[in-house]
């Protein structure tokens, strides 16, 4: 049970405590109502970019990270499709240092010439790293523009190519600033070992001040239902070819997303999952295989990827993860099959409600999300699941016109 | 509204650290318990000391340790698996260089039932020929793609460079090793050393008695036995060793050289002038190459400590066109720490955050039972962790220069570039 007490300043800065007596550290947690959603697409990667450039030094203080360092801190931030997210651990009886640090980059970022060049140097290097420099480093880069056509779902978080980041200016840099970050589009969630009124009390000192300049009210039409099956494949220099399939579905707060992750569960969590049973110890088509759901705030995907054994043709290996589905779709659960993935869920939510963080997030990202009656709901979702739902589900999700395949063809020589 | 001003702050307090309630179990094996959980979560570490050094071949004791409940010809992994996962249960192995592991996790309900299956399963283990074929398949394709990424072939490189490519620490294996790796193998490694020696348990949970009889009467059945290690001569091969990879659009680079165990006097200040050097985010590398130059995504630097040995290294990827200029760079700063004194602002601020991040890590039952496992497993003081405290707030600047004059000797290093 997650418990949480929440206000709201007067420029619309939502604030709320979470209270927990048995730890030294507090959570500061700030979410920001922007994602590589609300860029443009001629200028993506802004959001990421920008997540970057918020540790270069704010208005008053130049820099970030040393003062919170010297108060026992430290930070991270993320950014996704959805939301871009800061948080800040440091010892209690320093909070107030957190309060310092966020509200002044809350109210005027530095805008240094000097950190627009370094931090873009920064994420190119990052791009190469985990997207270019990695095998199946760019995968998602080639997918999401098969599956979304007019949705900016279409575009990574890291950028569409790397000269929209090169090409950044300063005043690209100060409009998306005062577009998004202001007190009436973030969440600020505290946790720890203080009361509510001391987080008030701090909330009202250090942000009461930052004037409001406009909730972003996102108007992103639907990406039209799939019509037709789309495929495309690349050749790469990886060592074994590798297909990923895309199914859409319901967004995060829908119950086809409860269902989903079940689902994926059933099929490939585990080795007595049918996936791993099935294409790796019998059929001997894949050395791994997972589906997964994204999750995604406006719509959702189920994901199947895998790796093939060498010999194993894209053709078999589309037709027997197909076989699976179907056996989903067209057969009833066993009832164990789906006690086991509540059971591993239920023990997976007791550990990660260990961690201080976890909860901070969680509350910040219900309260963004507009749900945040529905917080302590999440077991009863899962547990309300039944096998007729997952059957459903596999009936109107896996079908070939709501499906993008990526295929992966790997250029290395095996050496014999 | 004065936003230049910071607002006060306290330099974080040491914590209390709770130590575990040692139970003798059978044959000498010592079960670890923090009881004190308050919620339902349970976690059992089952550690051996089983880790590859100990093998005479390669890839042996790796696995060994995954197929641990790979079943035999009554029940098969399927089956196992099925039944853990049916009751909540997870199973994480791991292995490094000393130990093979097993974690279990589950909820205090089902906890019994968890550890009854997974303990017959491993006592009973076959090693089914299905089984291994299928592990072999999916590590020989996991390592083809491992084998493609520049940072993966920088750190084997080090192994073998620092330690030396004999060394039980410095040894790697490649394509052969894994075709060459036969049923048998495991079996007798599997009879040595995890029938044939006692692990050592950590538990995390508020169980019910029943659970610490049935991790005793699991022990009977163990052996009252460690294999004796020689520690071997370790050669390090300084200099710069580089590994060309014509396709890759990053440099992947490691420094590195011989450090000292977690007892010695300069450990401690080691510690810390390797966090001011790249071990935190305002670190001098960081500052310089990724926040000042732009050269990376991330460098940082650390200290590995095994059972007979450890090592400093520094690593890094950056774009290749700057890797010379990348490795001046380094260089410079191991020199700076060596000529100027840490100004006393910046060591402040550094204690000040290690402090913090000691609290981090001392936070909850799990965290505080990891601090116990280093102190045990090194055989450490039990006042290792107050000491460590006690010296960070009393290093100077001076020591610390001195310790860098120690050991930051470019003629020491080993140096790896891939890309």
């Amino acid at each position: 049970m997650i418990t949480f007490e929440k206000f709201k300043l007067a420029n619309g800065l939502t604030v709320l405590f979470h209270q927990d007596k048995t730890t030294p550290i507090a959570v500061v947690n700030i979410l920001y109502n922007v994602g590589a959603r609300d860029e443009s697409e001629d200028k993506t990667g802004f959001a990421h970019l920008f997540e970057h450039l918020m540790f270069g030094g704010s208005k008053n203080i130049e820099s970030f990270d040393g003062p919170l360092q010297s108060a026992g801190g430290e930070c991270n931030a993320f950014t996704n499709n959805d939301i871009t997210n800061y948080y800040v651990t440091l010892p209690v009886q320093n909070l107030e240092t957190a309060f310092w640090l966020e509200s002044d980059r809350m109210l005027e970022l530095a805008f240094t010439p000097k950190s627009l060049d370094v931090q873009r140097s920064v994420v190119i290097e990052e791009f190469k790293q985990r997207y270019l420099n990695q095998p199946y480093g760019d995968v998602w880069l080639l997918l999401r523009p098969l599956i979304y056509k007019t949705h900016p779902y279409k575009w990574a978080t890291i950028g569409k190519n790397i000269e929209h980041i090169e090409q950044a200016t300063m005043d690209n840099v100060r409009d998306f600033f005062y577009k998004f970050y202001c007190p009436d589009n973030a969440v600020i969630v505290v946790g720890g070992n203080t009361n509510f009124e001391t987080v008030q009390n701090l909330a009202e000192k250090w942000f009461g001040d930052i004037p409001a300049r406009g909730k972003n009210n996102r108007q992103i039409p639907e990406e039209p239902k799939q019509t037709e099956e789309r495929e495309l494949m690349v050749e790469r220099d990886v060592p074994s070819d590798a297909i990923y399939m895309a199914y859409r579905m319901g967004h995060r707060m829908t119950a086809e997303h409860y269902i989903g992750d079940l689902a994926s569960d059933i099929l490939s969590r585990g080795k007595a999952s049918r996936f791993h049973d099935q294409l790796i110890s019998e059929k001997k088509l894949f050395s791994s295989v997972s589906a997964y759901i994204t999750g995604g705030w406006e719509d959702g995907l189920f994901v199947i990827s895998g790796n093939l054994n060498a010999g194993v043709s894209f053709e078999t290996a589309k037709q027997e993860v197909w076989k699976e589905l179907m056996v989903m779709a067209d057969t009833t659960l066993d009832k164990d099959e789906l006690t086991k993935v509540k059971n591993k869920f239920k023990t997976g939510k007791v550990f990660s409600e260990q961690s201080l963080m976890n909860r901070v997030m969680n509350i910040a990202f219900f309260e963004m999300m507009n749900q945040l009656d529905e917080i302590n709901g999440e077991l009863e979702k899962y547990d309300a699941v039944d096998a007729k739902d997952i059957q459903d589900f596999a009936k109107k999700t896996f079908v070939k016109t709501n499906l993008s395949t990526l295929m992966i063809k790997g250029k290395i020589k095996e050496n014999k | 509204m004065n936003r230049k001003t910071a607002p006060e702050f306290k330099q974080a307090e040491s914590l209390a650290l709770i130590f575990p309630e040692k139970i003798e179990l059978e044959n000498g094996v010592e079960l670890f318990w923090m009881k004190d959980v308050k919620d339902e979560s349970v976690k059992l570490d089952i550690e051996w000391f089983a880790g590859s050094k100990y093998q005479t071949k390669k890839l042996v004791a790796n696995f060994t340790n995954k197929l641990l409940l790979s079943g035999n010809g009554k029940r098969s992994a399927k089956t196992i698996s099925a039944e853990i996962d049916f009751y909540g249960g997870y199973v994480q192995d791991e292995l490094d260089k000393d130990h093979g592991s097993v974690t279990l996790y589950g909820l205090k309900e089902n906890f019994k039932k968890i550890f009854e299956i997974y303990s017959t399963a491993m006592m009973n283990c076959e090693f089914p020929k299905k089984e291994f074929e299928e592990e072999r398949t999916i590590a020989l394709s996991k390592f083809k793609i491992d084998a493609e990424k520049v940072k993966y072939l920088c750190q084997r490189k080090f192994n073998e460079c620092i330690f030396g490519e004999n060394h039980p620490y410095g040894k790697v294996a490649n394509e052969d090793d894994f075709l060459n790796l036969k049923r048998e193998d495991l079996k007798a490694f599997y009879t040595q050393f995890y029938l044939g020696t006692k692990p050592v348990l950590f538990l995390v949970g508020n169980v019910d008695d029943d659970v610490i009889e049935d991790l005793r009467t699991w022990s009977k059945k163990l052996t009252n036995k460690r294999v004796d290690f020689k520690k071997q001569k370790l050669v390090s091969k300084v200099g710069r060793t580089e590994i060309l990879k014509l396709d890759a659009i990053q440099t992947a680079i490691r420094i590195g050289r011989i450090a000292v165990d977690k007892d010695h006097k300069d450990y401690f200040g080691l510690q810390l002038l390797d966090t001011i050097l790249g071990g935190y985010f305002g670190s001098r590398l960081m500052a310089n190459i990724r926040e000042d130059k732009g050269y990376t995504y991330g460098i940082g630097s650390g200290i590995a400590v095994l059972e007979d040995s450890s090592y400093f290294f520094i690593s890094t990827e950056v774009g290749k066109e700057v890797k010379e200029a990348t490795l001046k760079e380094i260089y410079f700063e191991l020199d700076k720490l060596k000529t100027e004194l840490i100004p006393e602002e910046e060591l402040t601020r550094v204690k000040n955050y290690m402090l913090g991040e000691f609290l981090r890590h001392s936070d909850g039952p799990t965290a505080m039972m990891e601090s116990f496992k280093n102190i045990w497993f090194n055989k450490l003081k039990e006042t290792y962790y107050s000491d460590f405290i006690a010296a960070i707030h009393r290093i100077s600047a001076k020591e610390l220069r001195a310790i860098a004059n120690n050991y930051f000797v470019h003629k020491n290093m080993v140096e790896i570039v891939v890309g």
